[in-house]
């Protein structure tokens, strides 16, 4: 059996506050005694940024990674040389990841992975053992989350917006007969809302000529690199969520209720290099005769129109090829969409529960 | 051999041997009503504490136990509605029967198909292929039930499996595509199997969500108990990491972006709310709404109904969000109900999708109702619903399969008391959903069943016999009116009555009924006839005769049944039209059924019901019409046997009643037996005949018309040798043949001898009949043999024991007293018969009956002869054979040595 170390933290989900000091111990497992020339541990946090394919020209693919923006770098010794008896050792540690004097470069943002952009966390654990032997090390992400001191500085948007969507309101070019006879879609959604909370909100067709077949909730999000002078946009859809199957009834309060994938999510960043942000698009699909000829759109897969639909709520610079628009829009579709913000849940509860764990750990 | 009969005098010992009588204190029938009374007041104590789930809920009864009632019923109540749940998953597979092969849509399709093809990538292939295919809807599969049930079993042992195998995310993922199924409406009547197993499936994966989430939150890592639940647990008490856990469940089940799976598996894993809010309440609102989002009436339907059923089984049910569901569901079929320009029409397809919806509306009123009630609110619930909202402006028109199943549930008080009203709502509710003339009767039947003032009722008819006017079919008609005849007989309204009988009178007009409308005619004229007493109150009623002749066939039957049994129920029958009528409903009775060649149950009923009638009439004082429709009777059922054995004793009844009136109808009387005397002979069974022989000798001696009399008991005894020639195979019943005999003997004390013919005649003619009778078993033997001989000694009293009621009938003991050749007939008749007696004892081959025989026979020598030596003789030869066979100890035996 071969000598193995691990690192185990103090928190099973491995969520940690920034200002809260990284516990836990590490573990080695040997079945003869070694010696060794001290235990160093290192933090390491960085933003990584990387623009690939998709609405990137061909010059930023070339340059591929740009360079990662560190949050946090700093190595401890937990211990200085000398022996471990075989068998299991554990060997405890804590990491301040700000000292109280010490002024970091970077805030430090919530762990995120996204497609463009990853904010990373990771912890090394290094056993250096002399030249003759290979040295040890074992490395564990863990996951940062803002409290309340991280909130974000900026102009939070209004809370709520209330929209209405008819022919008139649509960009896109519709086919006739949603044209000609007309609908109309009210409602009202959050646009702010917390991590932890659904997306929630109203949403009533009063009028509509032509049935529908599916009012679709889809969850957007926009990370944004500069890159040169030039800002990078990377759109995904991260979640579609059905409201209504069918042609519903007509002035039936319907609700907007979207619980948020935690994994592909994070808090609104507007850092000076990038950006993370969300976006909701309430989209309308109408059952049209015409569409019949053509080859089905399936609204499970909206693949097509998110990326090349021009958002012009959002009021940033897009990069969009506009040539594309038509063929890739369907006119049996259209569409609402505003910006979200998302925030951190102020969960007194759990806030005070986080402390009391951090104090018995 | 001499024989010397003992002397008997029969008076003295009568007098010896009466019982001393006494006066009692009590009449043993007279109740004890002292002791009786505690007995009863404990009942009453216990039963206050006892609550009967059968009882239902009786919103009558005081404040005082309402309360108690709701304390306890939330739990009965809920495990009721588990049982109705049960049984409607039942119901759901049994009644929509599926045919064999059935068409997919694309979408199940691909569900069923893929097990490792993901959805989407699928989906996109299929979009490709399309452009190919002409058509996506031609592409569907064709496949067989079971195929496709085997299909769905197999995934949820699928789900089973990989729970168990800790492989939480595959289960999940095969639940959803499972639940995905209920997404298809293509083949309407598929769906409610669909939907039962698959809510099976997911009311299994909510469980054991549950389960894990609960062990979480009381286990620790390494699985040691930590703290139970209680069962009233609050969301703070729950570790960090269950609720974790439990909230990632509500995570990954909302991100399906599919609205009715995404509904589904919410409300499977719904009682999970409770790690995670105090309120899970609120939760419900929120899910109530969503399912507006399905469009599909009958999903959106069946996604109500599972709601309701996950909301009640974990005690969330609460009246509002039932009438929200309600009301939900009236807006979903209205555009059903009417297209678009307003016009409604029915298609066979919206038929089948009302008869599939019904079950789960039904379900879901249920539900409201008893949670209604148990909140006490059901008044409440129902100006929710709409009632009492009249006056205003406000026009609510009610669905009618939703209006159906409302009063379907109501509790009877609120149905009498709010009877205008919803008599209002039906009116108002004509769509095709369900018939407004269902309904109409629902109502009628509801309100019989409580009790109602008659103030309002007579209103409410009245406007019911207009709207049932309004259909101008009469079967429409009586289906309506036929469920408010009962009130109407209850509180008295004649005047409806009549109006009712009058319009089944003009609908009906030179038609023929059909079946159904036979059907319907007939439940309501057993209703009128059940609920007078006599059948004098019934005939009065405005065109009754009228309507009887409209009805034919086998209802036409069942009301003359019901006629008859009601006529003959109350006594004699003295109304000569009421006779001509039940006659002529007899005969209809008689011709409708074949007696000759079937015979069961129904036969046999009608027969006795006319036997009966026949037995009832009562003609009084004449006599004679009486007679005469005793002949008519005996024409018109000649199939009937039964009947001829009531018409010989109506007959007989009838002589008699003649001779007690006095001399002067003798000829009445003559006529009389001679109709018995006819009559008898097609008599079926040889020992009815018989008896009615001697009953009517019995009437013929009374009126001292020997010549009759005797006639009569040789007729009966040719029937006795008849029996030996005609029924010689067939067993006959050899019993009841032999008491009559033996009955016979005792008559023929009475009888006279008649010097012409020979005293012995009679006597000597029974015994020849019986020696070479091959029915009389030895056994039988003895028996007729000991009756001659207790006869002849009988006979050769100085004094008889009885004599003939009539004085001018005078007895043998007067006839041939002191005359010594009658006495030696006598005694050599005698030694005849113990002749045979011995022989017949000899004969039989079972040991034991043949020593009883021999000591019976012995008994009955020595009591009817004097001990001489030839006597005893015979009786030690007896007993000898007897102790032979029963050996010494036989108890009967000693007795009889004595």
């Amino acid at each position: 059996m071969a000598t193995t170390v691990n690192i185990k933290l103090s928190r099973s989900n491995r969520i940690y506050r920034s200002s809260e000091p990284v516990e836990g111990k590490i573990v080695i497992k040997s079945p003869s005694s070694i010696s060794h020339q001290g235990i160093r541990l290192s933090v390491n946090g960085s933003v990584n940024l990387q623009v690939r394919g998709g609405s990137a020209g061909v010059i930023e693919s070339f340059y591929g990674v740009i360079k990662p923006i560190t949050i946090v770098k700093k190595t401890i010794e937990v211990t200085s040389s000398g022996k471990f008896a075989s068998g299991t050792t554990e060997i405890p540690f804590s990491v301040n990841l700000k000292e109280p004097g010490e002024s970091i470069v970077e805030k430090f943002y919530e762990t995120f992975h996204g497609t463009n952009i990853n904010i990373q966390y990771l912890l090394t654990a290094d056993i250096t053992r002399g030249y003759l032997y290979k040295p040890l090390s074992a490395t564990v992400e863990f996951i940062i989350e803002s409290g309340r001191v991280d909130l974000p500085e900026r102009p939070i948007p209004p809370e709520l917006v209330i929209f209405y969507i008819t022919q008139d309101t649509q960009r896109h070019p519709l086919l006739p007969e949603i044209k000609t006879g007309g609908f109309r879609v009210t409602g009202k959604i959050a646009t702010q809302c917390s991590l932890q909370d659904p997306l929630s909100g109203e949403l009533t067709v009063e009028a509509s000529s032509v049935p529908i077949t599916s009012i679709d909730i889809h969850l957007i999000r926009v990370e944004s690199i500069i890159v040169g002078e030039r800002i990078v946009t990377e759109t995904s859809l991260i979640q579609s969520t059905q409201i209504a199957d069918g042609d519903v009834c007509r002035n039936m309060t319907l609700p907007i209720y979207v619980l948020l994938p935690r994994l592909l999510m994070c808090p609104s960043v507007f850092a000076g290099p990038f950006s993370v942000e969300f976006k909701v698009c309430i989209a309308i699909s109408f059952k049209s005769k015409l569409a019949k000829a053509q080859p089905k759109s399936d609204p499970t897969a909206p693949r097509l129109w998110w990326r090349d639909y021009h958002w012009n709520l959002s009021g940033r610079s897009e990069i969009s090829s506009a040539a594309n628009e038509q063929a890739n829009i369907s006119g049996e579709t259209c569409f609402f969409v505003c910006v979200v913000h998302i925030t951190k849940k102020f969960d007194l509860e759990l806030e005070l529960y986080a402390y009391k764990l951090a104090l018995t750990s | 051999m001499e024989f010397e009969f003992r002397r008997r005098d029969y008076g003295a010992k009568h007098e010896s041997q009466l019982l001393h009588r006494s006066r009692t204190h009590k009449h043993p029938l007279s109740s004890t009503l002292d002791s009786r009374q505690p007995q009863a007041k404990t009942v009453g104590s216990s039963d206050l504490g006892f609550f009967d789930p059968l009882r239902g809920v009786d919103v009558d009864v005081s404040v005082e136990e309402k309360v108690e009632d709701t304390s306890i019923s939330l739990e009965a109540v809920t495990q009721d509605l588990m049982k109705e749940w049960k049984s409607l998953k039942r119901m759901l597979m049994q009644r929509f029967p599926v045919s064999k092969v059935i068409s997919f849509s694309p979408i199940s399709n691909i569900i069923m198909k893929g097990s490792k093809v993901e959805t989407s990538s699928s989906l996109s292939h299929l979009e490709k292929t399309g452009s190919e295919q002409t058509s996506l809807e031609e592409t569907a599969r064709m496949i067989n039930q079971q195929e496709y049930l085997a299909k769905v079993h197999e995934l949820r042992d699928g789900i089973t499996s990989a729970w168990q195998a800790e492989d939480r995310v595959t289960s999940l993922k095969l639940s959803i595509k499972v639940t995905k199924l209920l997404m298809d409406t293509t083949v309407l009547q598929f769906y409610p199997t669909v939907f039962v197993i698959v809510t099976d499936m997911l009311d299994m994966l909510g469980d054991m969500v549950w389960e894990r989430i609960k062990q979480k939150a009381e286990l620790d890592v390494d699985g040691i108990v930590i703290s139970s639940l209680l069962n009233d647990f609050q969301a703070s008490d729950i570790c960090l990491e269950a609720r974790e856990t439990c909230y990632n469940w509500f995570c990954k089940v909302g991100s399906v972006r599919e609205i009715l799976p995404r509904i589904y598996l919410e409300l499977a894993i719904l009682p999970c709310w409770r790690f995670l809010t105090h309120q899970p309440m609120e939760v419900l609102d929120r899910l109530v709404m969503m399912v507006r989002g399905i469009a599909d009436p009958l999903a959106s339907l069946y996604c109500h109904l599972y709601m309701v059923h996950r909301m009640q089984k974990f005690g969330f049910c609460n009246s509002g969000y039932l009438i929200k569901c309600i009301k939900d569901i009236k807006d979903v079929l209205a555009p059903v109900l009417k297209d678009k320009d307003g016009y409604s029409y029915i298609t066979d397809d919206k038929k089948l999708l009302f008869s599939l919806m019904e079950p789960a509306i039904d379900y879901i009123m249920k539900c409201l109702l008893r949670t209604g009630r148990q909140e006490n609110n059901v008044l409440g619930v129902l100006e929710e619903l709409g009632f009492g909202s009249n006056q205003s402006s406000y026009n609510s028109s009610h669905v009618s399969i939703v209006l159906h199943h409302l009063l379907k549930e109501l509790p009877s008080e609120l149905v009498s008391s709010q009877a205008m009203e919803i008599l209002h709502m039906i009116k108002c509710s004509n769509d095709y959903s369900f018939s407004q003339i269902l309904n109409y009767r629902l109502l009628g039947n509801r309100l019989c069943e409580g009790t109602s003032q008659a103030s309002f009722l007579s209103s409410l008819i009245n406007e019911v016999i207009q709207a049932a006017s309004q259909y101008q079919t009469l079967y429409d008609y009586l289906r309506i009116m036929d469920a408010y005849v009962d009130l109407m007989l209850q509180n008295e309204m004649k005047n409806h009555l009549d109006a009712l009988l009058d319009d089944i009178v003009t609908l009906a007009h030179d038609k023929f009924l059909s079946e159904e409308e036979q059907a319907s005619l007939q439940s309501i004229i057993l209703k009128l006839l059940s609920h007078f007493e006599d059948l004098q109150e019934v005939l009065p009623l405005n065109h009754f005769i009228e309507i009887l002749d409209l009805m034919s066939g086998t209802s036409k039957t069942s009301v003359n049944m019901h006629l008859l049994n009601m006529g003959t129920r109350n006594g004699c029958i003295c109304d000569s039209t009421t006779v001509q009528l039940l006659f002529e409903v007899s005969q209809a009775l008689y011709d409708a059924t074949d007696f000759v060649n079937i015979k069961d149950d129904d036969n046999r009923q009608t027969a006795h019901l006319i036997s009966r009638f026949v037995e009832m009439v009562d003609y009084g004082a004449e006599m004679e019409r009486h007679l005469m429709f005793l002949a008519e009777c005996r024409e018109a059922f000649n199939g009937i046997h039964e009947l001829k054995e009531t018409l010989v004793r109506s007959s007989n009844t009838l002589a008699v009643k003649a001779l007690k009136e006095g001399k002067k109808h003798i000829n009445f009387v003559k006529s009389c037996l001679a109709f018995s005397e006819v009559t008898i002979p097609s008599v079926s069974t040889p020992t009815k005949q018989l008896n009615l022989y001697l009953e009517t000798a019995e009437v013929a001696l009374l009126g001292g018309l020997i010549s009759h009399s005797d006639g009569l008991v040789m007729s009966a005894v040719e029937c006795l040798e008849n029996v030996a020639l005609t029924n010689g195979l067939k067993s006959v019943d050899v019993d009841s043949m032999a008491s009559a005999v033996c009955k016979l003997c005792s008559l023929l004390v009475m009888v006279p001898g008649n010097p012409e013919k020979g005293v012995m005649e009679i006597l000597k003619s029974i015994f020849s009949a019986t020696c070479s009778s091959s029915w009389a078993m030895p056994r039988l033997k003895v028996k007729i043999f000991c009756a001659i001989i207790s006869l002849l000694s009988t006979l050769s009293q100085d004094n008889l024991p009885y004599h003939s009621a009539n004085p001018e009938i005078i007895g043998n003991d007067l006839l041939f007293f002191g005359d010594s050749s009658y006495k030696k007939e006598l005694v050599l008749c005698t030694q005849l018969v113990l002749r045979e007696l011995v022989d017949a004892i000899e004969q039989e081959s079972s040991q034991i009956a043949r020593g009883n025989m021999a000591l019976e026979a012995s008994n009955c020598i020595s009591s009817a002869l004097v001990m001489n030596e030839n006597v005893s003789q015979l009786c030690s030869k007896l007993l000898e054979t007897a102790k032979g066979c029963l050996g010494a100890k036989d108890s009967y035996l000693k007795s009889t040595k004595k």
